[in-house]
């Protein structure tokens, strides 16, 4: 496992940066300052920056409804989004989208997205175009438990596994489908377990553990990459908050909240940078400041943005 | 100009684009070998090869989904679904995804793709073979909506639609592709938007496309027989409209007739009806009449299809009774 | 009354190997049907009770579902006493609770890892290890069904050393106190972390320890076993370091993976000898799976012993208690019963 110090600490960063931008969300939401729905990725973090952190620019990633961290981590701009998460006109789709339609094409980002197990097809499309191009690129779509449960799940690996696509469908079982626990949703516990039907290769892995998904997400990845086709990584996790904004969770056992608490992903980082000597409890305080300050700054260059003119409602609805 | 059928029209447009542009490839259920359902697709296999002509599994979702990927990663996908009716199995992947990706980025993502797609009764298929369901696409923003009715314009809008950088929905009618006529050799595009008169005529303006078209030009001659000369239009495209061409034509006639073969209820005509009674109110002579499939799915039995179906007499019924 | 336990692990058989070699799939459907047959198994051996670990799949309540539409079973089959985490510490808790419960055998469904869990807790209950796992040395490629009737079998008594008899073990212990422990192999990493668990690199790979290795072994024993076998019976064990050297062979280090290694020096092992003097940081890996990070200024020994678990040969246990004649007779036909099917 081929992690550098530098890597280390760039990973812990972003880990930070999702950390601190989404807990700012909370405080905004809660303040009343953001309109419609935002569903946060608190308690996830290593997934999203494990699975990203093997990935290039010219490889796609298609995202989901909790799509903040996946962002982030595949480098989106953090006054753009912003600045869409308050509907202004420098958000990155001009306050058309909010939370949950950020993209960022240019970035191969194909958007979060609303419908829950959509961004599958849409990835394997992406996939599909990578291979046509023979660009050597990648594409990874994220997915939860719920999703998998969608029938977009089954002919997306379906026709991914038959055409050979390079594609990995990176299942982020956080154990909710909402309000429903994954054994009152699915009849299996490890959704790896559905690769063998596709005749791909699935693994299970400790999601809240950065490292063991970036391993993972790797191996996945570098198999995509060189013809191998599709892999499913299913990463367990668990999102600390509810299923969005202004859900209590009242669904979840406060034993098994507090469970999962316990290994929270970035302190588990901090442990062992700790320990290896790669940092010091004062740079790691300084890192998390430093990503606190780029929140802070893109809320200032949020609210300081100017709302859409109204005609703007009539524009990108069709390209010329 | 070279005879072809309708269906021979349609692949020589997508013949001519594949070969021109690189990034169009064909994916669909049995578009390869096999050379589609209704042979529409025939020898492009063989003269593209499996990178350009796939077949899918039977999975509408990702055949559309994958094209909505594929189109904003920069390709240009023809993506088939086999029968109009099979839409509802891929729908959130035309209308939430494929419709509104270039809006909800805010203009930051381009959806260039077809979905073509066969209509159309007449052929004893029932209730689940043989739709036409064009305002499902009409109602949503964000993508076009195209129903040739001619040999030549089946060519020239499907180059239209491939090029267009939008998601382009292509619906061909089962009972005009053996259908022939002369088309142009070579690139031949006719714009998206741009309706064509069919049939001059100065007593009423008869709108319809794709099957329904044919049946209206057969009803408007046998209306000259009987004295009533009817200006027939085509707009050719639904999404975009040309309703200038329309209102044109009824400020000349005074009188609407609208003919379709879907259903009546929430029916494209009531759309072109409300433009003109609100555009075109003073023009008008008469109320604006539709002549349509009646609200009912489509039955087996050729006696109630056939009573089913919009039909030359029927036309001219209507259009008798508006004079 | 006799009782057998079943530890089943939900989890064996779905780490990264799948992806970096070519480790067998195993979906825990397999692992529910291999308990079903370890039930039918068990119920015409004279057993009467059967304690099992509870996991998050649930493979031995959907085994017993699955069973009970079609089957009489005459077995009271209850849950270890137990808090299940979801993690691999449930192993060890199963294991534990079946000891204290005077189990008479423990049926194991994983790998090396799943056992070296059991190990730490189950005394002197004989184990009868089930392979369900990526790497395995320690548990067999059996038939569930003879699983089912080897094991109860030996609750029942029916056999006894050397068809049962006892394992070596390598013990870990940090800045001299025991941490941890393995029943094959424990081999010092270059790596840092224990992230997605699995090993397979031989780069990473500074020393091995073994208690045992064959040349068919799968995994890091293998290069003991292609340099200098030992079995699972000898008194001894090996240490290994691998960097330039005289020796080079190739080993199958993980399923589908044969790999060179090169050996710089390795020594062979008394029982009771010691391993000093690796120094952090590094990652010690035991049974096939990362699991003990030592930190900068510690420092990790090795002690082989014969105090592993005890562990029953199925072929040899059957073929002891058919001397018995536990197949034969109207005893046997009468055990049969147990198991009418309902119509």
């Amino acid at each position: 496992m081929d992690l550098k110090k530098e890597q280390l600490l760039d990973i812990y960063k972003k880990m930070c940066t999702i950390r601190a931008f989404e807990s700012k969300i909370v405080e905004i939401f809660a303040a009343g300052k953001i309109p419609g729905f935002v569903h946060l990725y608190l308690g996830e973090e290593a997934v999203a920056t494990g699975v990203c952190a093997n990935l290039e620019t010219k490889d796609f990633i298609a995202s989901t409804h909790r799509g903040h961290g996946h962002l982030i981590a595949k480098g989106g701009d953090l006054k753009s989004m912003m600045a869409e998460v308050f509907g202004r006109t420098t958000g990155y789709c001009k306050g058309k989208g909010g939370s949950m339609h950020i993209a960022d094409v240019d970035l191969g980002i194909l958007g979060a997205n609303g419908i829950v197990g959509a961004g599958m097809p849409i990835a394997t499309g992406a996939a599909f175009a990578c291979k046509y191009k023979n660009n050597g690129a990648v594409a990874v779509a994220f997915f939860g438990d719920g999703a998998s449960d969608r029938a977009t799940f089954h002919e997306a690996l379906n026709l991914a596994s038959t055409w050979k696509l390079p594609v990995v469908f990176l299942c982020e079982n956080n154990g909710w489908a909402i309000s429903n626990s994954q054994k009152t949703h699915q009849n299996i516990t490890d959704i790896s377990d559905r690769a063998s039907g596709y005749g791909i290769p699935g693994v299970s892995v400790d999601g809240n553990d950065v490292i063991a998904v970036y391993e993972a997400a790797g191996a996945a990845i570098e198999r995509a990459r060189k013809g191998d086709g599709p892999t499913l990584v299913e990463c367990k996790t668990w999102r600390h908050r509810g299923h969005f904004e202004g859900d209590p969770g009242a669904y979840k056992d406060p034993k098994d909240q507090e469970e999962w608490l316990k290994k929270d992903p970035i302190p588990r980082l901090e442990k062992n940078l700790l320990k290896l000597n790669y940092a010091v409890q004062a740079d790691l305080d300084k890192i998390k400041a430093d990503t606190e300050a780029d929140i802070e700054e893109a809320v200032k260059f949020a609210e300081s943005s100017p709302l859409p003119d109204p005609q703007e409602l009539f524009t990108d609805v069709y390209a010329d | 100009m070279k005879q072809m059928t309708y269906a021979e029209a349609i692949r020589d447009g997508m013949r001519v684009e594949m070969q021109r542009d690189p990034n169009v490839y064909l994916a669909g259920e049995d578009v390869a070998q096999f050379g589609g359902c209704f042979g529409v697709t025939g020898t492009l296999y063989d003269e593209f090869g499996p990178q350009r002509v796939l077949n899918t599994p039977i999975s509408e979702a990702v055949i559309v989904g994958h094209a909505v990927g594929a189109a904003a990663a920069g390709l240009r996908p023809i993506a088939e679904i086999m029968f109009v009716d099979f839409m509802g199995c891929c729908m959130d992947e035309l209308f939430n995804q494929a419709a509104k990706m270039r809006y909800m980025f805010g203009g930051k993502a381009k959806v260039p793709m077809v979905v073509r797609t066969p209509c159309g009764a007449g052929m004893g298929a029932a209730a689940q073979h043989s739709q036409c369901m064009e305002s499902w696409f009409t109602h949503i923003p964000g993508i076009k909506t195209v129903m040739p009715s001619t040999p030549a314009d089946a060519k020239g809008l499907m180059a239209a639609a491939i090029r267009d950088d939008n998601p382009v929905v292509y619906i061909e009618h089962k009972q005009l592709l053996g259908v022939s006529g002369d088309v142009p050799e070579g690139e031949y595009v006719v714009p998206l938007g741009k309706a064509d008169i069919k049939r001059e005529g100065s007593d009423i303006t008869i709108v319809a496309w794709s099957w329904m078209m044919q049946k209206a030009l057969a009803a408007a001659e046998q209306l000259a027989a009987k004295g009533i000369n009817a200006e027939v239009i085509d707009p050719r495209t639904l999404i975009p409209l040309d309703k200038d061409e329309i209102l044109k034509s009824v400020s000349k006639t005074g009188k609407l007739l609208i003919v379709h073969e879907e259903v009546k209820t929430s029916g494209f005509a009531g759309e072109i009806a409300a433009i003109v009674a609100d555009e075109g109110f003073d023009y008008l002579d008469a109320p604006i009449k539709r002549v349509t499939a009646p609200d009912t799915p489509i039955p087996f039995s050729p006696v109630l299809e056939t009573a089913y179906l919009p039909s030359e007499e029927k036309i001219i019924k209507a259009v008798e009774e508006m004079f | 009354m006799a009782s057998v336990g079943i530890i089943a692990n939900p989890a064996s058989g779905k780490d990264i190997r799948r992806l970096v070699a070519y480790g067998i799939c195993f979906d825990n459907l397999e692992k529910v049907n291999i308990v079903k047959r370890c039930l039918l198994a068990l119920a015409v051996t004279g057993v009467d009770r059967v304690v099992y670990m509870p996991d998050y799949y649930g493979i031995v309540p959907r085994a017993v579902e699955g069973l009970a539409k079609a089957h009489h079973l005459s077995l009271d089959i209850v849950e270890a006493d137990m808090e299940m985490t979801g993690t691999q510490i449930d192993s060890a808790q199963a294991a534990l609770a079946m000891n204290q419960a005077g189990i008479g055998c423990i049926i194991t469904l994983g790998g090396d890892g799943t056992n070296r869990m059991v190990a730490k807790n189950c005394g002197d209950v004989p184990l009868l290890p089930i392979s369900t796992g990526t790497n395995n040395v320690f548990p067999q490629m059996v038939e569930g069904t003879i699983a089912g009737l080897a094991a109860g079998a030996v609750a029942c008594g029916l056999a006894d050393f050397p068809a049962v008899h006892r394992t070596k073990k390598i013990v870990v212990l940090k800045n001299g106190k025991p941490v941890d422990m393995a029943l094959i192999d424990a081999v010092v990493l270059k790596d840092i972390f224990i992230g997605s668990r699995a090993i397979w690199d031989e780069e990473r790979i500074r020393k091995v320890v073994v208690t045992r290795g064959e040349p068919d072994n799968i995994g890091i024993s293998s290069i003991a076993g292609n340099l200098h076998p030992i079995g699972i019976t000898e008194s001894k064990g090996m240490a290994i370091d691998l960097g330039p050297g005289n020796i080079s062979l190739m080993a199958p280090l993980a399923p589908g993976l044969i790999r060179p290694i090169q050996v710089a020096a390795y020594k062979i092992l008394e029982i009771g000898e010691e391993i000093n003097g690796e120094k952090g940081p590094l990652v010690i890996a035991l049974d096939g799976e990362r699991e003990v990070e030592v930190g900068e200024g510690e420092e990790v020994s090795f002690q082989l012993t014969f105090e592993g678990p005890r562990v029953a040969d199925p072929r040899l246990v059957l073929r002891q208690a058919v001397a018995k004649g536990y197949s034969q007779g109207e005893q046997a036909m009468k055990k049969l019963h147990r198991l009418k099917e309902e119509n």
